[in-house]
């Protein structure tokens, strides 16, 4: 049952791929009408994410704008951005990496572990 | 006596070392040399692994009907490639992915999805190069998806349109994937200005819980809407991230990126690097799937740093898009984004672009689905 399933998945892509080398041989026509469903597909969802954006959340991007004008490093990045920030410089080993992953761990255990402290990271420069 | 003399004779005729030919020995030290990559130089290590052993399974010469070869029906090996060959396994490694993505930083900055659009040219321009060396339209959108850096969707279009040319694709696309730092990384040199790679972008905007939410509700329905053979695909891709997002099933999520995507990930790299034996895997088509799979890679990296350096022109000063993002618009996660994150600081040790990479990495993988419902839509 299974291979005959199979067969017929197997005659209908030869079937359309003989069709296409026929009307399409350089597959330029694909490749036009692909690239533009991709691009098209992806302009969707980026005036689709920008409305629901702008129409859930408002006020949160007003307030990070306003924010980030006031002082750039009050930004807080979330527990995940904090977390990839670690791990992408894990391989580099200098002095400034440790800090950096310093800063980025004591950001994602802020919340949870910590209680109100200084925010004041005294970052000491490691030669190696 | 000449019974045991016989039957030691049949039974050496059952080895491995009466069956050897050379390309078998070609085969175990190609899978010895990726294992080597991977534990030496740690490039994609958890796929290079089960691929590399795999390939050693699968090229231990055997007598034919004894039901142990994964081309034999009913072998166990052949019941765990049912997986790949059916298209079971890449939508649950799709699932496992979008459990473990943050989508934020497309969310916060959605003009970054158009990167990842473009990148997915090279896809098509690898459709138009097989098409030219004489391979048949499904096969040239098989082989042309090596070019959306993502091995899932390479193993799973491969499976419905050129089930025949799966080991070669799946080796490339993976080899490929771990051999991103090396492709990408001249490339986006060659096309961009000391100046552009210092740029420094705007960060991001808070995503609230709520657009986590709503993100791939919304995505889903409307790419599935527009490309519903990237269903598969997209819907677990999606999924996998409604079950993070969410917020209550966070029991559901950590299987779908722990155990499950772990199980699925060695099933899927020790059956295709098995399906490489040698009698179908060294021949001159897998040197032409290794070429254009190449040149797909180049075409994507290419496009997707140009692309950036085009949005700069229709960009405000202060809003400026730093190129060496643009690589990250195939679908190597996170790879890909790592390598714009190394080259940015080269030349600005503070200018920290990984965040902003992710966005057109993770739009990489929803253009690259959308790609494989489209030439599955054509050709499928």
């Amino acid at each position: 049952m299974n291979s005959i399933i199979l067969l017929e998945v197997a005659g209908n892509v030869a079937e359309k791929s003989a069709e296409m080398a026929e009307k399409d041989p350089h597959g330029l026509i694909i490749t036009l009408v692909s690239v533009s469903v991709v691009f098209i597909a992806l302009i969707i969802l980026y005036f689709a994410y920008t409305l629901i954006g702008k129409a859930v959340n408002g006020k949160i991007s007003m307030k990070s704008s306003e924010k980030s004008s006031r002082n750039a490093s009050s930004y807080k990045p979330s527990d995940e951005e904090a977390a990839a920030i670690a791990m992408a410089l894990d391989h580099e080993l200098n002095g400034e990496t440790y800090a950096a992953i310093g800063m980025a761990l004591h950001q994602y255990l802020n919340d949870t572990v910590h209680d109100n402290e200084s925010y004041i990271i005294t970052i000491k420069r490691k030669n190696r | 006596m000449q019974t045991v003399i016989e039957s030691l004779e049949q039974f050496l005729q059952y080895t491995g070392f009466a069956n050897m030919t050379w390309q078998h020995i070609v085969m175990i030290a190609i899978g010895i040399a990726f294992i080597t990559v991977a534990i030496k130089k740690d490039w994609e290590p958890l796929l290079l692994v089960p691929i590399g052993f795999g390939i050693i399974i699968g090229n231990i010469p055997f007598h034919q009907g004894l039901q142990i070869g994964i081309y034999e029906e009913g072998s166990v090996m052949n019941i765990l490639y049912q997986g790949v060959q059916q298209g079971w396994y890449p939508p649950l490694i799709f699932l496992g992915i979008g459990a473990m993505t943050d989508f934020s930083s497309l969310i916060s900055q959605p003009r970054l999805l158009l990167i990842g659009a473009a990148a997915q040219i090279g896809i098509f321009g690898a459709y138009m190069a097989a098409a030219h060396l004489g391979f048949t339209p499904a096969e040239s959108g098989a082989i042309g998806i090596i070019g959306g850096a993502d091995g899932p969707t390479a193993i799973f279009l491969s499976s419905k349109l050129a089930p025949h040319l799966m080991g070669a694709i799946a080796v490339s696309a993976y080899s490929y994937m771990a051999l991103v730092p090396v492709i990408q990384r001249p490339i986006m040199l060659m096309m961009t200005t000391r100046k552009e790679r210092t740029i420094r972008m705007k960060t991001p905007r808070l995503v609230s819980q709520k657009e986590k939410i709503i993100f791939p509700i919304v995505g889903f329905i409307l790419t599935a809407l527009i490309v519903p053979s990237g269903m598969p695909l997209l819907g677990m891709l999606f999924f996998g991230n409604l079950l993070k997002e969410s917020g209550v099933t966070k029991r559901l999520a950590e299987t779908a990126r722990g155990p499950l995507i772990d199980v699925v990930t060695i099933l899927i790299g020790v059956t295709v690097g098995c399906s490489t034996q040698a009698d179908v895997f060294l021949t001159a088509t897998s040197i032409k799937i290794f070429a254009l799979g190449l040149f797909s890679f180049v075409v994507a990296t290419f496009c997707g740093v140009g692309f950036a350096k085009i949005m700069n022109l229709f960009c405000k000063e202060g809003n400026k898009i730093n190129p060496l993002i643009g690589n990250a618009g195939v679908s190597a996660v996170p790879d890909a984004a790592r390598v714009s994150q190394n080259v940015g600081r080269e030349f600005d040790k503070n200018n920290h672009l990984l965040m902003h990479a992710m966005a057109p990495n993770v739009a990489g993988v929803i253009g690259s689905a959308v790609a494989a419902g489209i030439l599955l839509s054509f050709l499928g």
